[in-house]
């Protein structure tokens, strides 16, 4: 199908537009981000930021407790990402190599897991932590991170394990390795891509949650940065270029890990979708 | 996600192999019961969080609902069990319905704008020349990436009453009245801008989703309706459509789950104010068990979501699980 020229230079701007209104944001993040205090406040109508100043990233990093909560939110997103990828390369190493009673169970399991509403459960893991005298500690959040990116975690990486031949893993052992020397020298390798995947999207979900942060931590200090930006009224008294100086750090992880797997989410989505 | 939030379904990969037999091998009674606990040891961990983080509290979230759980029962450990008198206070009480129907009609409101926004997105990037759609494909990818709490502080900033990007562009547009406005002092307001955040952050995700789809449909079936002189619209319909309905009930079902339970935003937005009046279920959920200290109450409200949630996806799921089991056997 051709496309006359004033279709095809509506369809432009129309597309230009679109990017207009989901761009915007970022950008007034990021430029908000690098003016002074008198020019976020003047009166004066400025899309474009002049001064390019880096002192609100300097501010930022400088408030009270900023690092330590920088420092909680990496302490229990990487815990509970590290721990979700031992267990889950465990798991679906026996759920894609070996077949054993209950195998059938535990997949479903896995499965019917990952579409629990976790946040409705926060009031008895709310007690459940107060029990174990978890509550306003850095591991309670770690564990729930932990069990809710578990289940993904699994199926995520059975499917991956299952993509590597078996085969391979079999002429190892002819050629004299056990069969978890054979798992580990042969397939781990070739799993990496799958580990490096399955634990970014880990990563994410983590680093941006904010429920059973704010109902855990009751004690300031022990909070993470996504409850503590939340909070900025009192943190910055109404300092919107500090604010968007720390709300671009904090989105800097994840925009950099996002990017690494964008592709393979929605390939992943696409195929993951119920067929007929 | 918003954000990508919570990643909850599987991003399915192709159909498993079937596991291989062990190799056959004369072996002592001793190693075949040891290669037999093997597996069992390898899932044991992961079994154990599942139960013990996801499994136990589910239990005790309906044993919690029948109980009168107070800040003092919390503090003397009693154990008050008072039936479904926690199921009657909720379902008799206005407020808890005032409430459910709000988030019923916030969540429907947002699925159904973010579904019909990707859509026009997806079939737009379609047609788009090259740089213009990489550029629009950037900005999706950022909105998309940028974490929940980051893109709030951001519309709480363009939102805001005096400095705020938008009333100072209304205000040049020449409408004086916007200088100073208030977006946050009814709870329309407040939900219609919570509302577009959300959807500024669903959208790309379900049209990037759906533009996969609409990419997969085969090029010659769009060359066919065009020699046969179909319309755009017909076009529409007998090819585009058909690639993309399964994922889009897929992306529906997504949505649903996700936008009915959103916390973040809303608590960070205004904490369900003004007077309540942007309280959702998930919100209400909160004040009244953990800032309420009313746990028992709390569960009930908790159990009644879930089974709200259930009803509406419950088709979805027994589709997912049947079609999974290919996978799983």
């Amino acid at each position: 199908m051709k496309k006359s020229l004033s279709q095809r230079v509506s369809l432009s701007v129309v597309g230009v537009i679109a990017a207009i209104f989901f761009g915007f944001p970022t950008y007034w993040m990021f430029t908000t981000s690098l003016k002074t205090p008198g020019e976020v406040l003047s009166p004066k109508y400025d899309l474009i930021p002049f001064s390019g100043t880096i002192d609100n990233f300097t501010s930022a990093l400088t408030k009270p407790g900023f690092l330590t909560y920088l420092t909680n939110s990496l302490i229990v997103t990487v815990g509970a990402v590290l721990c979700a990828l031992v267990a889950g390369v465990l798991a679906a190493a026996a759920l894609a190599r070996m077949r054993f009673r209950g195998r059938k169970g535990f997949l479903l399991l896995v499965l019917v897991a990952q579409l629990a509403p976790v946040e409705a459960l926060f009031i008895p893991m709310y007690l459940l932590m107060k029990d174990a005298g978890l509550l306003n500690t850095l591991p309670s959040l770690l564990l729930v991170y932990f069990a809710t990116t578990l289940p993904f975690t699994v199926w995520m990486l059975y499917g991956f394990i299952n993509g590597i031949p078996y085969d391979l893993e079999e002429a190892a052992m002819i050629d004299g390795c056990s069969r978890a020397g054979a798992f580990r020298r042969v397939t781990l390798p070739l799993l990496a891509p799958g580990l490096v995947t399955t634990s970014v999207f880990s990563f994410i979900t983590a680093w941006n949650e904010f429920l059973f942060a704010l109902v855990f931590m009751r004690d300031q200090s022990k909070q993470t940065l996504p409850v503590w930006l939340s909070s900025f009224r009192t943190a910055f008294a109404v300092d919107w270029g500090g604010v968007m100086a720390a709300s671009v750090i904090y989105a800097i992880p994840a925009l950099v890990f996002f990017l690494i797997v964008q592709r393979k989410l929605v390939s992943g989505m696409t195929a993951g979708a119920v067929k007929g | 996600m918003t954000t990508i939030k919570d990643v909850a379904v599987p991003a399915g990969s192709s159909p498993p192999a079937p596991p291989r037999v062990s190799p056959p091998s004369p072996r002592t009674l001793r190693a075949r019961i040891g290669e037999r606990t093997v597996p069992y040891l390898l899932i044991l961990p992961a079994l154990i969080a599942i139960l013990v983080l996801l499994g136990w509290p589910t239990l005790q979230l309906v044993g919690i609902s029948l109980r009168q759980l107070d800040l003092r029962e919390l503090v003397t450990g009693q154990m008050v069990w008072i039936g479904f008198d926690n199921y009657t206070a909720a379902l008799t009480d206005p407020e808890f319905w005032e409430i459910t129907i709000r988030t019923l009609v916030f969540t429907a409101v947002i699925v159904i704008t973010t579904l019909l926004v990707a859509l026009f997105i997806a079939l737009l990037m379609r047609h788009l020349n090259p740089v213009v759609r990489v550029l629009l494909q950037v900005t999706l990818v950022l909105a998309w990436a940028t974490p929940v709490i980051a893109t709030t502080t951001v519309f709480q900033w363009m939102f805001d009453q005096q400095y705020g990007i938008l009333n100072k562009t209304l205000a040049q547009l020449g409408f004086e009245s916007f200088i100073g406005y208030s977006w946050f002092s009814t709870g329309t307001s407040t939900l219609t801008v919570i509302g577009l955040l959300i959807l500024w952050q669903a959208v790309p995700f379900v049209a990037f989703t759906l533009y996969a789809g609409l990419l997969g449909a085969p090029k010659e079936h769009y060359e066919a309706a065009g020699i046969d002189g179909a319309s755009p619209w017909q076009t529409f319909w007998a090819v585009s459509w058909p690639a993309i309905r399964p994922i889009l009930t897929m992306v529906t079902f997504l949505s649903v789950l996700w936008d009915f339970k959103v916390f973040g935003q809303v608590w960070a937005i205004r904490q369900g104010g003004p007077d309540g009046e942007s309280t959702t279920l998930p919100i209400y959920l909160y004040l009244k068990g953990v800032a309420g200290s009313h746990f028992g109450a709390a569960a009930a409200i908790a159990m009644l979501m879930l089974l709200v949630l259930t009803l509406i996806t419950a088709r979805y799921v027994q589709l997912l699980v049947r079609s999974k089991e290919a996978d799983i056997s």
